[in-house]
């Protein structure tokens, strides 16, 4: 059986979606400092410049999270792949065996990062800082990142175990 | 430690998963998940979730894909082409020639990027065909590159650094203060490296350049002012108190932004791409930061610091001693893992190790840098290698040979580091503080 390169494509577009959506959250947190430094020059009173540093770490979280998808399929996470490359012609397995891995981790954390939602909105947690934002909103984006991490690991052990391939298309330039 | 079983569980599942190539962030996830599972009854899941979001929505942590996305803007700029055309009057009559123009091209764009792999690809995308094409000795070309693009880790902005600083809570703007002094001295004792081998060396035989007049030399570096003065205004700001490094990141970028615009090198395509590469970096690093939060909280429950600490205070090594045996201890950890995930995988031990000796943890994060600087040349994991093999199409033996007596000048430096600590904390200890 081959994978269907329907669900392939789409999947693809969900993983490059979050990586645009978290990239909209970079600028939200440049905007936010932006905002912020103004503010202290000029003595502006207002309540969202109060939050502001809370507001771009909740940035921040919904920005990595909503990647690390993307960032995943791209390549940029980094591994040790020393024993990978010696494998051979036997890497194939050790693949399998990383994705397993890895699929299992993501899974068991969007689990976690679900139910702490859940209860965070269920007990009407507030932060403490100046924000008083309700948690369960920014940490709806921690939980959409996770689900789809967790998703773009299972596509690929799928991809493995079908195709022969995962979808992990490397830019050798990465930053390290 | 009398848990010696569950603890030799611990460390097996940490090599076997970081070892076999499991995504660093995950593999640390899942040996946090086994730690907290061997040593304590607390529930794993939740305490898990609690301290990954925490780590990941905190306020220290946003100064990272700024200062990343900063050097992804200059990096898809002329940058590359204006360096070596800027810089090579000024060298030319230096001994050693224009092999300086990598060392201070490396140095200038490490101060704009916090990257290393960067760094290299952009000074030597212009300079290794230059060289070449004026006979200077190949060996010294790679060497001199793959040594002084190091220096973006060191140099501020500093991605290092701010992993440093977010994982033991101390400021970043401090850190990258403490990181210039030393940067430019080592940048300084690679070119002393040059000066003497170009007296010394026979091969070193280059045509010469032409003469130019000041002015001539001036309207070449005309491109370069721009980006000095954007380094100026990013160091400069942090060091007078005027912002703090989040905010110094923010100028970096609307600058570079400027910048890029007004010499029309900034089109729709290279914005996104610019985005779009600062997101997955800062992704890579943030999923690393998650995985290491949570196992930095499982590894105090195994007791594994304490332990580690009160064995070194029972040793009665002096601070000397402690330090070499870190300096090994990172040079072979350096061979197999990158610098950022080595920090995080440690710092949770060695941290209070460092504290009980009474060393200044600003400090340490140079020293740290310097170890993980060498890293980065030495085979076989040595990413700077890797970078220069694409670009060169030399073995990597080559290469790393080439490298070499820049690893060597790296422990000049650690040793400079020790008998000078000032170097570091003077101007941490100097610069005018501003809350927050």
């Amino acid at each position: 059986m081959a994978y269907p390169a329907a669900i392939k494509t789409t999947l693809d577009r969900l993983y490059t979606a979050g990586g645009v959506l978290g990239a909209l959250f970079l600028i939200a947190i440049l905007c936010l400092i932006v905002v912020q430094m103004l503010a202290r020059w000029f003595g502006w009173n207002v309540e969202i410049v109060k939050g502001a540093p809370d507001y771009a770490g909740y940035c921040m979280a919904a920005a990595s999270f909503l990647s690390f998808a993307y960032a995943l399929n791209r390549g940029a996470h980094i591994r040790v792949s020393l024993l990978l490359s010696a494998m051979g012609r036997f890497r194939y397995y050790g693949e399998v065996w990383c994705f397993t891995i890895g699929a299992a981790a993501a899974t068991y954390l969007a689990w976690y990062a679900i139910k702490a939602t859940y209860w965070s909105h269920k007990l009407n947690d507030i932060s403490q800082g100046q924000d008083a934002t309700p948690l369960w909103i920014p940490q709806l984006a921690m939980c959409v990142g996770a689900v789809l991490l967790a998703l773009c690991f299972w596509d690929n052990v799928l991809r493995l175990l079908l195709d022969k391939q995962h979808a992990i298309v490397a830019d050798t330039v990465e930053e390290h | 430690m009398e848990q010696l079983a569950p603890i030799s569980i611990f460390l097996f599942v940490l090599f076997l998963l970081l070892g076999t190539g499991v995504w660093v962030g995950l593999a640390l996830l899942g040996v946090a998940f086994v730690g907290m599972s061997l040593f304590t009854s607390r529930p794993p899941g939740d305490a898990m979730i609690t301290t990954i979001w925490s780590a990941s929505s905190s306020w220290t942590l946003i100064a990272l894909p700024m200062f990343i996305w900063m050097g992804e803007i200059l990096y898809r700029t002329r940058l590359s082409e204006d360096m070596f055309k800027g810089l090579s009057p000024w060298m030319a009559r230096l001994p050693g020639g224009l092999i300086h123009t990598n060392i201070v091209g490396c140095t200038v764009f490490a101060a704009v990027s916090g990257s290393s792999a960067a760094t290299l690809t952009t000074v030597g995308k212009m300079s290794i065909p230059e060289l070449r094409r004026r006979n200077y000795p190949e060996n010294l070309i790679i060497g001199t590159l793959a040594g002084a693009a190091t220096l973006g880790l060191m140099i501020p902005p500093s991605l290092t650094l701010i992993v440093y600083g977010v994982t033991i809570n101390e400021s970043i703007t401090k850190l990258f203060l403490a990181g210039v002094l030393p940067g430019l001295v080592l940048a300084l004792l690679f070119m002393s490296y040059v000066a003497v081998m170009s007296k010394v060396s026979r091969n070193f035989s280059p045509d010469p350049e032409p003469r130019m007049t000041f002015a001539q030399k001036l309207s070449n570096s005309r491109f370069l002012m721009p980006v000095v003065a954007l380094i100026l205004l990013v160091i400069g700001s942090m060091y007078t108190g005027y912002a703090t490094a989040t905010e110094a990141a923010a100028f970096g970028v609307i600058g570079a932004l400027v910048l890029a615009a007004s010499q029309r090198s900034l089109s729709w395509n290279s914005f996104v791409e610019s985005l779009m590469g600062a997101t997955r970096t800062s992704a890579m690093i943030a999923l690393i930061l998650a995985g290491a939060a949570f196992l930095s909280l499982s590894m105090g429950f195994t007791g594994l610091p304490r332990a580690l600490a009160d064995l070194i205070a029972t040793l009665d090594l002096s601070q000397f001693e402690l330090l070499m045996a870190l300096l090994v201890f990172y040079i072979i950890l350096g061979c197999f893992l990158d610098g950022i995930s080595s920090v995080v995988l440690t710092m949770a031990v060695v941290e209070p190790m460092i504290r009980q000796a009474g060393i200044d943890l600003i400090w340490f994060g140079i020293f740290i840098v310097v170890a993980v600087e060498m890293a980065q040349i030495t085979p076989p994991i040595g990413f700077n290698l890797f970078v220069l093999q694409g670009m060169t199409e030399h073995e990597m033996g080559y290469i790393a040979k080439a490298a070499l007596p820049m690893f060597a000048i790296m422990v000049v430096m650690v040793f400079i580091l020790i008998l000078v600590p000032e170097l570091a904390t003077w101007l941490p200890d100097n610069m005018r503080a501003r809350p927050g």
